[in-house]
This record gives C-alpha cells, sequence and structure tokens, in this order.
C-alpha cells in the first residue's frame, strides 16, 4: 500500500514543522487505496477550522477522492453495494453529531439493479465539540473509515485516518471552498413557506407517495431515495405520474411490517438528467410531516359517558333549529301552525307526527348511509354531501321549485289525483306534506353544525354503528323538539297570531326567504366549480322555472286531456334536454379548480405550511371552513374579519391560516379528525413554543378569542 | 416502416418492464430454468422436485463472495447440506465480457482450485435464471421446498461486511432457513436484504 503523506494549510512556523515530522512518525492524513497498480479511492480527514477551541462545535469530514468510473455508496447502497462507514476514535467527552450525506446520484446499471452513490469525490460531514478541557497546542482525531469502491467489480478499502489540529482560544475557517460546495449539496428541511404537501397511502405491498405542490412538481427530473429500515426491503421507487402539481411515487415493499405506512427519504429534483443541478429535501416519516400539526393534542378520549354525548346531540339537534340555514323552511312550519290553530286537536298532532317523521326519516337515513361508508372504510364527516356539487345543484332545484309554488307559480300535485299545496297548507291530507317538509328541513341543517352537535357526533363516529345511529335519533328528537311540545300542547298555540288574509303575504315572502337560500347554494357551486358551471346550473334553473310555470299555466283542471298531454310532453322534453345539455354535457364538464383560502391576510392551509410556522414558534390560528357553511360564514363576519379581532391578530403576530373544506380536501378531513371533530366550523389556536392547542367553541364570540389571545401572549411574553 | 418502428419500441418498453421484476416473492413457487452446467450437462430445476434446493448466485471476482469462499464458509456449507441430500446450485449470470463471466473450462479451474461442493456450477450468461429470480447480488441467495416454493430469499448471513472476520459473529440466514424447513417448521426469517456486488448482466 502506498502512502501518499501530506500535511496542509499550515503556517510555516515552528508548529508546522513540528506536527510535519510528528505526522512522519504517528500515521497518514491522507490514505489511498491501490489496485493492481492504480489508486482508487483517496482519503483524508479534514475539518472547517483552522484550530480547536473547548467546546466549540466544529465540522469535520471524510473527503474520499475517487478514480474515474467508480463509485462508492450512499447511506441506503441499493441493490448492491455497502455504504461508506465512518468511526471517530475521540478523546473522552467529545462528542459527534449525526453524519452528513451528500445527496447521492442513482446508477443504473443492466439487470435493473439500482444503486445509490458517489463518484468522483464526496465529503461525508460530521459535527464535533471538543469537551471543555482540551490538551495544549494540539489534538490528534483519529477515524477508521470503510467503503466499498466499484467500476464493474468491486473493492473494499479502508483506511485508519489521523487528523492533526492545534489548539488554542480562537479558531478561524478553514477549507471554505470545500466546505461550502459540500454543504451545498446536502439535503435540506422543506423550506418554510413552501406550498408542497405529502400524502402517503399504503395498499397491499405497494407504498404511495403523493407529492402536491409547483415547487417540487415544476421540476424536470423528480424522484424519491428511500432510507429503509433494516426490517423492510424496498423495491425501486418509480414515478408512476408526473402532471400539473402532482407527483404520485410508487415504492414497491418486498418485505415490511404490515402497519408500515411510510418511508423516510429524499425527495430529489432538478432539471438535468445527469443529476448535476440536484437538490433534495429530507423528508421524516410520514408522522413526523403531518402528527406536529395535531402535536399535543387534547385527546378526543371519551371522558363522559355515552348518554352525555347523546344529551348532547339532543340539545345540537333542538339549536339547530335557530342556525342560519334552517330558519326559512322552519318559519314555514310555524307557518303552518298558525293555520292550524282552529283545526282540531287530531289534525294538529297527525301533522305534527308527520313533520317529526321527516326529520326522522332523514337522519336515520343518513345514519346507515354513514355506517355503510364507514363500513366501507370510508372517513366519514358531517356534512359531507354538501362537498358534492351535484347534491348542492339537486338541493338548489328543490329550493327553486319550493319557491316557486309559495308564489303561487304553480300547485303541487301528488299521486292520486288529489291536488295539495306541499308546502302552506295542512289540511287533513296533508301528512305527506308535512313529512317532506320534515325532510327539508333537515337536509338544509347538514350544512351546519350548531354547539353541543360537533361535540356529540366527533364522539359518535369513532363509535360503533349502534352508538351512531342512537346519536342521530337524538339529534333528530332535539330538533323534533319544538313541534312534539306544540302538538302535544295544543292550547300553546294560542299565543300564535290569528290565521288571515295576511298570510298568503307571509307564504309569498317566504318565498323570497328561499330565493336567499338558493343564493347561498349557488355561491356554494361557484366556489366549488368557477363562474361557468355557475352559469350552467343557473341556466338549468331557469329551464325549471319555465316548467313550473307551464305546469302552472296549462295543466289545470279545466284543461283537455290533449293539451294537457302536450303540455307534459314539453315539460319533460324541456326538463330532459336542459338537464342533459347543461348539467350532463357543460357542467359536467367544469372543474373543481384548486381553492385558493388564501384571502386578504389569511395563509392558506397545508400540513408543511402549518409544520414550519410551528416550528419557527409562531402563533397560529386555523380557520376551518366551507363555502356551503353558514355558521363559518357568520363566524368569520361577525368575529374574524371584525376590526377589535384583526387589530388584535395583529398585534400579537397571529399567522392565521385557513383550511377550506368546500370541496372535502383529505388533508384537511384528516386533521379535522386529529381534533375529534366531524365537519367544519373549527377554531383551533396554537399558542407558539409547541404548547397544546386550543380549540374554540364553534359558536364563536368575540370575547373569548380576544381573551385567549391576551392569555397566551402574556404566557409568552413572561417566558 | 412507421409501424414497424412503434411496434419495436412499445415491445422493448414492454420488454424492460418485464426484465424489472422484483424477486419472486417468498411462498410463491420457483420460476423454472435450464441451465447447462461446466461440463456441458443440462439441468431443468423442476426435475429436482422433491428435494431441497439452494441457489448461490456467483462471482469469482466479487470480494463479497471470495470472504465466504476465501473462509472456507461456503464450502463447508455446501458440503454440510449436500450431504443431507440437498441440491446446491451456483449460479453465475455475469454476461459475456464482464467480470466474472466463466466459460465451462475456467469454471472447473476455480471450482476445483477451491474446493467447492455445490452439486453443480452452472452458466447463465444471458442472464435468463437471474433476471428470472431477480437475482441483484453475489452472493445472492434462494431455498426451494420439495414442493417447489421459495422459502427463502436474500443475503447468506446478517453481518452486511466484505471481511471474512465476521462470519464467526454472524447468523447464516440459508443454514437457519433449511435447519427449520427440514426439520418441518416455519422459516422464522424468509426474506432479507441481500448483500454484495451488483451481477453484472448484459
Amino acid at each position: 500500500m502506498v502512502l501518499i503523506i501530506q500535511v496542509k494549510a499550515i503556517r510555516p512556523s515552528w508548529l508546522g514543522i513540528f506536527l510535519f515530522a510528528w505526522t512522519l512518525l504517528s500515521g497518514p492524513a491522507i490514505e489511498a487505496q491501490v489496485y493492481q497498480g492504480r489508486e482508487l479511492v483517496k482519503a483524508e480527514l479534514v475539518a472547517n477550522t483552522s484550530a480547536v477551541v473547548a467546546g466549540k462545535t466544529f465540522t469535520a469530514g471524510l473527503l474520499l477522492k475517487i478514480a474515474p468510473g467508480w463509485h462508492t455508496y450512499w447511506r441506503f447502497s441499493g441493490d448492491a453495494g455497502l455504504p461508506i462507514e465512518l468511526k471517530w476514535k475521540l478523546p473522552d467527552g467529545w462528542k459527534t453529531g449525526p453524519l452528513r450525506w451528500p445527496i447521492p446520484l442513482k446508477f443504473d446499471d443492466p439487470g435493473d439493479i439500482k444503486t445509490y452513490g458517489y463518484h468522483d469525490e464526496v465529503l461525508l460531514l460530521q459535527d464535533i465539540t471538543p469537551s471543555s478541557s482540551i490538551p495544549p497546542e494540539k489534538v490528534t482525531l483519529a477515524a477508521d473509515a470503510n467503503w466499498l469502491v466499484c467500476e464493474r467489480i468491486c473493492i473494499p478499502g479502508s483506511a485508519a485516518l489521523q487528523l492533526e489540529l492545534p489548539t488554542g482560544l480562537e479558531s478561524s475557517p478553514a477549507n471554505k471552498e470545500l466546505f461550502a460546495r459540500y454543504e451545498k449539496l446536502l439535503p435540506q428541511d422543506q423550506p418554510s413557506g413552501n406550498n408542497v404537501s405529502l400524502g402517503w397511502s399504503r395498499s397491499g405491498t405497494d407504498l404511495h407517495l403523493k407529492v402536491t405542490g409547483q415547487d417540487f412538481a415544476r421540476h424536470r427530473q423528480v424522484d424519491f431515495y428511500p432510507l429503509p429500515d433494516e426490517k423492510t426491503i424496498v423495491g425501486h421507487p418509480a414515478v408512476a405520474s408526473h402532471s400539473g402539481d402532482e407527483v404520485d411515487f410508487r415504492i414497491s415493499l418486498e418485505s415490511a411490517a404490515d402497519n408500515l405506512k411510510s418511508l423516510p427519504g429524499l425527495l430529489v429534483f432538478g432539471e438535468q438528467a445527469d443529476g448535476s443541478d440536484r437538490a433534495a429535501w429530507n423528508i421524516g416519516q410520514a408522522s413526523e410531516v403531518i402528527a406536529p400539526a395535531a402535536g399535543g393534542l387534547p385527546a378526543p378520549a371519551p371522558t363522559r359517558g355515552l348518554l352525555v354525548y347523546l344529551v348532547f346531540g339532543l340539545i345540537g339537534g333542538f339549536i339547530l333549529n335557530l342556525m342560519p340555514c334552517v330558519l326559512p323552511v322552519i318559519s314555514l312550519k310555524i307557518f303552518g301552525f298558525i293555520k292550524q290553530a282552529g283545526q282540531s286537536r287530531e289534525k294538529i298532532l297527525r301533522s305534527g307526527l308527520a313533520f317529526t317523521a321527516g326529520i326522522f326519516a332523514w337522519f336515520v337515513g343518513l345514519a346507515l348511509l354513514l355506517i355503510g361508508l364507514k363500513a366501507a372504510g370510508h372517513q366519514i364527516t358531517w356534512a359531507f354531501q354538501f362537498t358534492n356539487p351535484y347534491f348542492v345543484l339537486f338541493l338548489g332545484v328543490l329550493v327553486l321549485v319550493f319557491a316557486l309554488n309559495l308564489f303561487g307559480v304553480f300547485e303541487i300535485s301528488l299521486p292520486q289525483g288529489a291536488t295539495r299545496n306541499l308546502l302552506g297548507t295542512a289540511d287533513a291530507d296533508g301528512d305527506v306534506a308535512s313529512f317532506f317538509q320534515g325532510v327539508f328541513a333537515t337536509v338544509l341543517a347538514t350544512p351546519c353544525t350548531a354547539p353541543f352537535l360537533g361535540t356529540a357526533l366527533g364522539f359518535a363516529f369513532t363509535q360503533s354503528a349502534a352508538v351512531i345511529l342512537a346519536m342521530f335519533v337524538a339529534i333528530a328528537a332535539g330538533m323534533s323538539l319544538p313541534y312534539i311540545l306544540l302538538c302535544a300542547q295544543p292550547a300553546w298555540l294560542r299565543f300564535l297570531p290569528r290565521p288571515g288574509p295576511w298570510m298568503l303575504r307571509v307564504k309569498q315572502f317566504m318565498g323570497f326567504l328561499l330565493l336567499a337560500t338558493l343564493v347561498f347554494l349557488l355561491y356554494v357551486l361557484g366556489a366549488q366549480r368557477g363562474l361557468e358551471a355557475l352559469t350552467w346550473a343557473s341556466s338549468f334553473l331557469l329551464a325549471v322555472s319555465i316548467a313550473c310555470w307551464m305546469k302552472g299555466a296549462f295543466i289545470t283542471p279545466v284543461a283537455s286531456a290533449r293539451a294537457k298531454g302536450i303540455a307534459i310532453g314539453l315539460i319533460l322534453l324541456l326538463l330532459a334536454g336542459s338537464g342533459l345539455y347543461f348539467i350532463g354535457q357543460k357542467f359536467r364538464e367544469t372543474q373543481s379548480g384548486p381553492l385558493s383560502a388564501a384571502k386578504g391576510d389569511w395563509g392558506s392551509f397545508t400540513p408543511a405550511r402549518l409544520e414550519s410556522e410551528l416550528s419557527q414558534g409562531h402563533i397560529v390560528f386555523l380557520d376551518f371552513t366551507a363555502a356551503w357553511c353558514i355558521t363559518c360564514k357568520f363566524n368569520e363576519a361577525s368575529v374574524l374579519e371584525s376590526p377589535s379581532v384583526r387589530e388584535a391578530f395583529q398585534r400579537h403576530n397571529v399567522v392565521k391560516l385557513r383550511a377550506d373544506w368546500t370541496n372535502g380536501d383529505p388533508e384537511i378531513t384528516k386533521l379535522l379528525q386529529h381534533f375529534g371533530r366531524p365537519g367544519v366550523p373549527l377554531y383551533v389556536l396554537y399558542p407558539g413554543n409547541r404548547e397544546n392547542p386550543i380549540v374554540f367553541p364553534e359558536l364563536l364570540t368575540r370575547g373569548i378569542l380576544l381573551d385567549k389571545l391576551e392569555t397566551i401572549s402574556g404566557r409568552v411574553a413572561s417566558q | 416502416m412507421k409501424i414497424k418502428a412503434i411496434v419495436t419500441v412499445v415491445s422493448s418498453i414492454f420488454a424492460t418492464t418485464l426484465l424489472a421484476i422484483d424477486s419472486p416473492p417468498v411462498g410463491s413457487a420457483a420460476p423454472d430454468f435450464s441451465l447447462t452446467d461446466a461440463k456441458g450437462k443440462t439441468h431443468v430445476l423442476s426435475n429436482y422436485k422433491g428435494k431441497y434446493v439452494v441457489l448461490e448466485w456467483f462471482n469469482p471476482e466479487c470480494p463479497f463472495v471470495r470472504k465466504h469462499y476465501g473462509s472456507g464458509n461456503m464450502q463447508k456449507l455446501q458440503q454440510e447440506y449436500t450431504g443431507k441430500g440437498v441440491v446446491w446450485l451456483s449460479i453465475d449470470s455475469s454476461a459475456p465480457g464482464a467480470e466474472g463471466n466463466l466459460t465451462g473450462e475456467q469454471a472447473e479451474k476455480i471450482t476445483t482450485a477451491w474446493k467447492t461442493h455445490q452439486t453443480a456450477f452452472l452458466l447463465d450468461p444471458e442472464g435468463k435464471a437471474g433476471r428470472a429470480y431477480g437475482a441483484k447480488n453475489t452472493p445472492h441467495m434462494f431455498v426451494i421446498n420439495p414442493e417447489g416454493k421459495i422459502v427463502y430469499e436474500g443475503a447468506i448471513d446478517s453481518k452486511r461486511s466484505p471481511n471474512p472476520a465476521d462470519i464467526p459473529n454472524s447468523t447464516n440466514y440459508v443454514k437457519v432457513a433449511l435447519d427449520e424447513s427440514m426439520s418441518g417448521k416455519p422459516v422464522t426469517t424468509a426474506n432479507t436484504q441481500p448483500y454484495g456486488c451488483s451481477v453484472k448482466y448484459k
């Protein structure tokens, strides 16, 4: 073995001469691996400091210079090879940090053999902290290095290396260019304020990593270099798809624990196929990326008994009657009661029970659907149906038709030829109408969660099917409570005003309330699908209005059978034609655009963004909202955007992030579930310094929010 | 012309995809192959049904192979288990011109000089068997049971190094898998990450 002995960067002084002589006696600073007369690898220890200062951390490194065509291996070598090893032999009391590896290259050999490593030159970096007492004048740092260097064949190499450094009270940087060059080649943590988010999933023996965000996906070359543990054998990660702002990696697992859901590794990106401009981010286990958002969560452990939660459900159901989205329909029911006031007790009772049955029917149906979805492995949430634009559209049509009915444009005729007014009258045959009123009121109630309701549902969704069903029955009972009471005690109806001709005007006015609801639903559609979708949906609604008008104008008891037949044919044609064209074709073509939750001084929530803000110790306020959530809009307008709250947020340097759940974003669903919530709204304040987040009630008030802000900022300031 | 070019491109993409398969999973049927040995005799894997078979990927130039032959570790293992009726097949999948590619004559010389005890030394210069098994390293080991199922796939032992001094302190996975399987027990460690040089396919 040829030893090349060289002393670097020593000032011409007695110390230098001394060191040179010492090096000759004690061992090499550089060692070369020679194979068949060729020098394959030159190994050397280097440091970024001119001198060692007691207790002051510096960076040392193993520099390997590799012959052209040969390569050494990364910490995960891939299908063949062995990682470079570096073992320091330091004096007692010295400490080392983790070995830092520059981003490797990926080598592809015949037979689908992929390895990760370095050619030409590599520097592995490691921080070293000397003890507080170090020898005077100089110190010798020793390390054993092992590597495997391969071209076509592989040759193991090893070296016992030493590094001489003077000691002193001061030091200046050394090997600046070399260290700077390799610091730049180290993988970075994902930068803060970066819009990239990660999603892991596992299906059988495949792991999927979905990376969403322009900052990653815009690069031409993207890759994932895995860092599996000893128990995990990975196949080759492959880019399954790369389009727009999303990259999907598929990572096959040859052998892995059943509960393995993610892998640490590097997300590598650049423009050049040869990797010359590559950069990379470290990613940990998925839990490390997403969990901090949920870190130190108030556990949703059922500290209360089932009965308490059922009572919460009952109260929540009752309060639903007062929530802004249900009010128009509820007022109609009250209107019905007014009209019934003079009628027989039996009729009132039947109508009230039918209404209640409608409420129960919807809730029980919804419970069964959710139980089914849960059994099929879906994540279940409250108001999930509002994330579907077709459901919103359907509801819009329903609301419009009822409004037109109230205006008197047409009468609704139910089967058996009997003409009944579905929404207004409550004659003896109106039970069916009452039933549907109940259903309708409840459907409209779902975009809201009321106080108590969120807590109760959040609990129920984690429980058995029986508990979910019981919870929905409790909520239905709560919502029906006022009507059941009125039916049971019709005498109380005395307190309501007497019926009279004013009721026609009230009925028409209620139609406008329903149109207001329609405006809200159209706003939701616009938020989900954009302006074009809004236009096509409105066009369809126009066609529906015309159909309703034709029904009222031409299908009358006095019209001839032939005229009725023609009218029915035209109505069906109009509905089918406009439905197929406006909805089946045009509306369907529109895409759910990426929702930008970032408005005004609100940032858009992503798990990565939240994590980066928290890691910087910022106070973060999270607003979970959706376009269809009226409670959310109400809270935003009355509390979050009020001058006093805005001012307080600003004064305490609170980072405001908004999570828009309009389209049911699964990342947001995950975080909602971390907080044990079935849906929006949800308000969370992270006090900074990794303290437990504070969860606010659904009906936010300025007082509570300002109060909490003062408390936490007082605490932070006193630290 | 154009169509032919497209067909060629598509089929070569398919070919590479097919080649890019991982090792067949442990528990699945061992892919069959037919290879000639150093003496020119043909061996068909399925003819060995009813016996335990060990497949060992070999390259005389590889320091990891030398670790186990230089120390006598591999020969000892071969002797012990062929003595118990196990069929031991060493396979060289190095392509002509690549390191470790051997003619029958050269292979004979090496097996004599190294005093090896395998049942047969198989030549796989086309890499057919190697690719069918997703053999990536030398040595890369497979144990096949009498029903023709793979019961072990991976490294020869637990110390991933080219240093023969590590052998006494390592667990030999092939030995453990054979012992467990031959005494009717399930194999506890049935799949490990192999280590060594890459197989020098063409």
